[in-house]
C-alpha cells in the first residue's frame, strides 16, 4: 500500500541536475527549456500513465474482507501477497479468454498483416491505377470507431435482417450462423482484420515510400520482374514495418474489447469474460472487485509483455 | 490522492451522526439518473419548492456505465445526492458503503405509500437504502390471431404453455424466446414459482439457489429448449427478435409490463397484441417483477433529508408519477395507490384493451413477498449466463443452476462475508 505514495514527489519536481552535463557554464535558462517543453507532457504522462500503473500493481496486492452481511460489521483492508493472482488464474473463464485470444491472434495477425502487406504492394506497384484513391479507400474503415464498425457489422451478422443471410439462404439454401459459439470469434476477427488492415498498409506506404528509386532501377537493370522486385528488394525493406505492425498487432489482440463488449448484445455466445480486456472490466466494474481486476490486468500486461518480446526476439535472431 | 490509493469504499457513512436539516439556506441537490427528460419532473417540484431545488444530470443506463460512474465518484468521496439504483443493484452498492440508510431519517412513516413486495426488496437488517421508483411486474403479451391460426387458448398454467407450444412449431412460429445470456428473466420465473435465492437471516446470508423449486424450472426450460419449443437465437426487445415478431413468428412474450412500450418498436404491431396474465406453476405465486429501480441518496450528500423528501415526492405523489409516466416513460410506478392517470385508459396499442388495470395491476398484488437481491447479484446473474451459454454446446440449464449456487459461495467467502446452504 506505501509503495503507491513515495514515488508521486518525484515527477512533481525536475530533476535539475541531468547526468553525464559538460563542466561547461550555462545560462539556467537554457538548462531549464527543454524540461519546461516537456514539463505539460511529462505531468500527464505521471498522472495518467505511470501513477495508474503504480496504483494497479499496490492495488493487485491489496484484499479487502469484511465481516456480517454487507460489512456493517467491520471491513479490513490487508496486504495479500498473491492471494489476487491465485483467484485471477484460478478463474479457468479468465485463462479461457486469454487462450482464446492466443487463438485469436495466431489466426488473425497473420491473415490481416499478409493482406495489408498485399494491399501496400500493390499500391506501390508500377502499374497501379489512382493509388491516391485506392489508398485513402482501403484505410477508412480505420476512420470509422470500431463501436460504430461493430454496430454496422452486427447488422450483416443478425439473422433476419443480415443481407448476407438472406442471399445465402435463397441462392444456396444454406444458413450460416455468424454469432454462434463457433463462429463468433471469426466474426469479430473479420471486423477486426476489415478495420486495420488498411491502417497497417499504410505504415507499410510510408516503409515502401522511403525505397530510394535507384534501387529500383537498379533492379530494372539486372532484369527483375515486379514479382522479383517485391520479393527481393521491396519485401526485405519492409522488414520494421511488417515487425513493428506486427507486434502492434499482438498487442492489440490482447487487448480486443469494444467488439466483443457490443456483440454480446446479439450473440450469446460472448460471455461477460469473452476476452481477458472484459474480463477484468467485469470484475472491477460489475463485481467492484478493483483487487483481484488489478491482478488480472498486470497479468493481462505481462502476457502482451512476454509474447511481445518474444516476437522480436525471434524476428531478430533470424536477421542475423 | 491518498484516498485515491486506499481500497475505494471502505469506510461507512451509516456509523456517522445523521446529518441535520437545513435551516433556512437555499439547497441545491443533484440526481443522477438514466431516465429521459427527468429534470422536467424535478421541474415540477422544484416551482413549488424554492427551498429545495433539484438538477438532473444524465448517466448511461446502470452497467452500462452508469454504475462505473457512480462508483467512481463515491470511491473520489463524491458524487450526487441522489442516484438511480436498481432494485438489485441496491445491495452492491450497501457492499462499498455507497448508500444512506433512510431509516435514520425517519423514511418509516412513508413506507405505507410504497408496494409491500418492493418496500421488503430495499430494506436490509434493519435499514431502508433506496426509495422505489419503477419496477416491471410479468405478465404475458400475446398475439390472438396467431393463437387462433394454430387453434389454441391462451395458456394460464406453464403445463398448458408447453402444451400448445408444438403446434407454433408447425406453423413455424415460437411460442416465446428463451434469453440464455439475461438470465434475469429465468431468475424471474424461479422468483414466481416461490423461490428464494438468498436470504439475510441474523448469522449471515443463507443460499437456496439450487433448490428443488428453481431445479424444477430449470429442468422445465431446458426440456422446453430440447424439444425446440422456444427460440434462444434472439433475446426479447434485440434486433433479431423485432425482425421475428414484425414477420409474425413470435406469439407470445411473459415479460414485464415496461414491455408495453418496447412492444410498439416492432413495425406493423399496432392493434395484434393483447395483455393477459403470466402463466403459473402449480405452486408459488401468479407473477414476480423484472427490473426496477430506486432512487437512492449516495453516501456523500450533503442533505440526505431533502433527498428523501424529494424522492418520496417523486415518486408517490400523483403529480410526480404522472409526469414520471409522460416525461420518463417510466416503468411500473411502486406508489401503492396510484398507478398514474395515463395508465388506467384503454390502449388503442392493445387494441382498446385496459390492460395495465385488467393485468399488471392485480399482478403486484400477487408477488413473491421474500425475495431479497444480494451483494453480488450481478456476479451471480454472469455465473449463472455462463453457465447457460454452455445449453448451445451440450450443457444443461440445471447443471448451471448447481454451479452457480456453490460459485456465489465462494465468492461471498473470498469477500469474508458469511454465507451457509438452506437446509434441505
Amino acid at each position: 500500500m506505501t509503495t503507491q505514495t513515495t514515488t508521486t514527489p518525484t515527477g512533481a519536481a525536475p530533476g535539475t541536475r541531468v547526468a553525464g552535463r559538460p563542466p561547461k557554464k550555462r545560462s539556467t535558462a537554457v538548462d531549464r527549456a527543454p524540461w519546461i517543453l516537456v514539463g505539460p507532457f511529462l505531468a500527464l504522462f505521471l498522472l495518467t500513465f505511470v501513477l495508474p500503473i503504480i496504483v494497479a500493481i499496490g492495488q493487485s496486492f491489496t484484499t479487502v474482507t469484511r465481516a456480517g452481511l454487507f460489512g456493517e460489521q467491520g471491513v479490513t483492508t490487508g496486504f495479500a501477497w498473491f492471494e489476487n493472482y491465485r483467484i485471477a488464474l484460478e478463474d479457468g473463464n479468465f485463462v479461457a479468454s486469454i487462450w482464446r485470444m492466443l487463438l485469436f491472434g495466431v489466426v488473425q495477425v497473420p491473415v490481416m498483416i499478409v493482406a495489408a502487406t498485399v494491399l501496400a504492394l500493390l499500391l506501390e506497384s508500377a502499374s497501379a491505377r489512382w493509388p491516391g484513391f485506392f489508398r485513402a479507400t482501403f484505410f477508412m474503415p480505420y476512420g470509422i470507431p470500431g463501436v460504430i464498425a461493430t454496430i454496422l457489422w452486427s447488422f450483416l451478422y443478425v439473422p433476419g435482417l443480415s443481407p448476407i443471410i438472406d442471399l445465402t439462404e435463397t441462392l444456396f439454401g444454406f444458413t450460416p450462423d455468424f454469432l454462434g459459439a463457433g463462429t463468433v470469434l471469426w466474426s469479430i476477427a473479420n471486423i477486426v482484420t476489415w478495420t486495420y488492415a488498411g491502417y497497417n498498409m499504410l505504415i507499410i506506404v510510408a516503409q515502401l515510400k522511403a525505397i530510394p528509386p535507384e534501387m529500383y532501377e537498379a533492379a530494372r537493370v539486372d532484369g527483375a520482374g515486379p514479382w522479383r522486385t517485391a520479393w527481393s528488394i521491396q519485401l526485405p525493406l519492409i522488414r520494421p514495418a511488417l515487425v513493428l505492425t506486427t507486434v502492434f498487432s499482438i498487442i492489440g489482440t490482447l487487448q480486443l474489447f469494444a467488439e466483443p463488449q457490443l456483440l454480446m448484445t446479439v450473440s450469446p455466445a460472448i460471455d461477460s469474460q469473452f476476452t481477458p480486456n472484459l474480463s477484468a472490466y467485469t470484475t472491477a466494474f460489475a463485481y467492484n472487485d478493483y483487487n483481484v481486476a488489478a491482478a488480472q490486468s498486470v497479468l493481462i500486461a505481462l502476457v502482451a509483455f512476454a509474447l511481445s518480446f518474444l516476437f522480436l526476439r525471434l524476428t531478430n535472431r533470424s536477421s542475423r | 490522492m491518498l484516498a485515491g490509493c486506499a481500497t475505494p469504499g471502505t469506510t461507512s457513512v451509516n456509523a456517522q451522526p445523521v446529518v441535520p436539516a437545513a435551516a433556512g439556506e437555499k439547497v441545491t441537490l443533484t440526481y443522477w439518473a438514466w431516465l429521459k427528460d427527468l429534470q422536467k419532473v424535478a421541474d415540477v417540484w422544484n416551482a413549488k419548492n424554492p427551498g429545495v431545488q433539484v438538477q438532473v444530470s444524465w448517466i448511461p443506463g446502470g452497467n452500462d456505465g452508469g454504475y462505473q460512474k457512480m462508483y467512481s465518484a463515491l470511491a473520489a468521496g463524491g458524487g450526487p445526492d441522489l442516484a438511480q439504483v436498481e432494485m438489485r443493484t441496491v445491495p452492491e452498492f450497501m457492499l462499498v458503503n455507497g448508500l444512506v440508510d433512510l431509516e435514520r431519517y425517519g423514511v418509516s412513516e412513508h413506507a405505507d405509500k410504497f408496494d409491500e413486495t418492493l418496500w421488503s426488496q430495499v430494506s436490509f437488517a434493519g435499514g431502508v437504502y433506496g426509495i422505489p421508483q419503477d419496477s416491471g411486474p410479468v405478465g404475458m403479451y400475446y398475439r390472438p390471431d396467431l393463437y387462433e391460426q394454430v387453434g389454441a387458448d391462451v395458456p394460464t398454467t406453464w403445463a398448458q404453455w408447453a402444451e400448445v407450444a408444438p403446434a407454433f412449431r408447425d406453423a413455424g412460429v415460437y411460442i416465446d424466446s428463451f434469453p440464455l445470456d439475461d438470465t434475469s428473466v429465468f431468475t424471474a420465473h424461479a422468483m414466481q414459482a416461490g423461490a428464494t435465492w438468498l436470504r439475510s437471516a441474523e448469522d449471515g446470508w443463507v443460499i437456496d439457489m439450487a433448490g428443488e423449486v428453481t431445479l424444477d424450472v430449470a429442468r422445465f426450460f431446458d426440456q422446453v429448449i430440447d424439444d425446440d419449443l422456444v427460440t434462444t437465437a434472439a433475446n426479447p426487445y434485440t434486433p433479431g427478435w423485432y425482425a421475428a415478431a414484425a414477420h409474425d413468428q413470435i406469439a407470445s412474450l411473459v415479460s414485464a409490463s415496461w414491455g408495453d412500450a418496447l412492444l410498439q418498436s416492432v413495425s406493423g404491431a399496432e392493434g395484434k397484441w393483447r395483455v393477459a396474465p403470466a402463466p403459473r406453476w402449480d405452486h408459488g405465486f401468479g407473477s414476480s417483477f423484472i427490473g426496477g429501480s430506486t432512487s437512492a441518496v449516495l453516501a456523500n450528500s450533503k442533505h440526505p433529508k431533502e433527498a428523501m423528501e424529494f424522492a418520496v415526492w417523486m415518486n408517490t405523489d400523483p403529480e410526480g408519477i404522472d409526469a414520471m409516466i409522460e416525461h420518463s416513460g417510466i416503468g411500473w410506478s411502486p406508489a401503492r395507490d396510484y398507478i398514474g392517470a395515463a395508465r388506467e385508459e384503454p390502449s388503442e396499442f392493445f387494441g382498446g384493451q385496459r390492460y395495465n388495470t385488467e393485468v399488471f395491476q392485480p399482478a403486484t398484488q400477487d408477488q413473491n413477498p421474500d425475495w431479497q437481491w444480494w451483494p453480488i447479484t450481478q456476479q451471480t446473474f454472469n455465473i449463472l449466463g455462463d453457465g447457460f451459454r454452455r445449453k448451445a454446446t451440450g450443457g444443461t440449464l440445471v447443471d448451471a443452476v448447481v454451479a452457480a449456487e456453490e460459485r456465489t459461495i465462494e465468492v461471498f467467502r473470498q469477500k469474508g462475508l458469511t454465507i451457509r446452504k438452506a437446509e434441505r
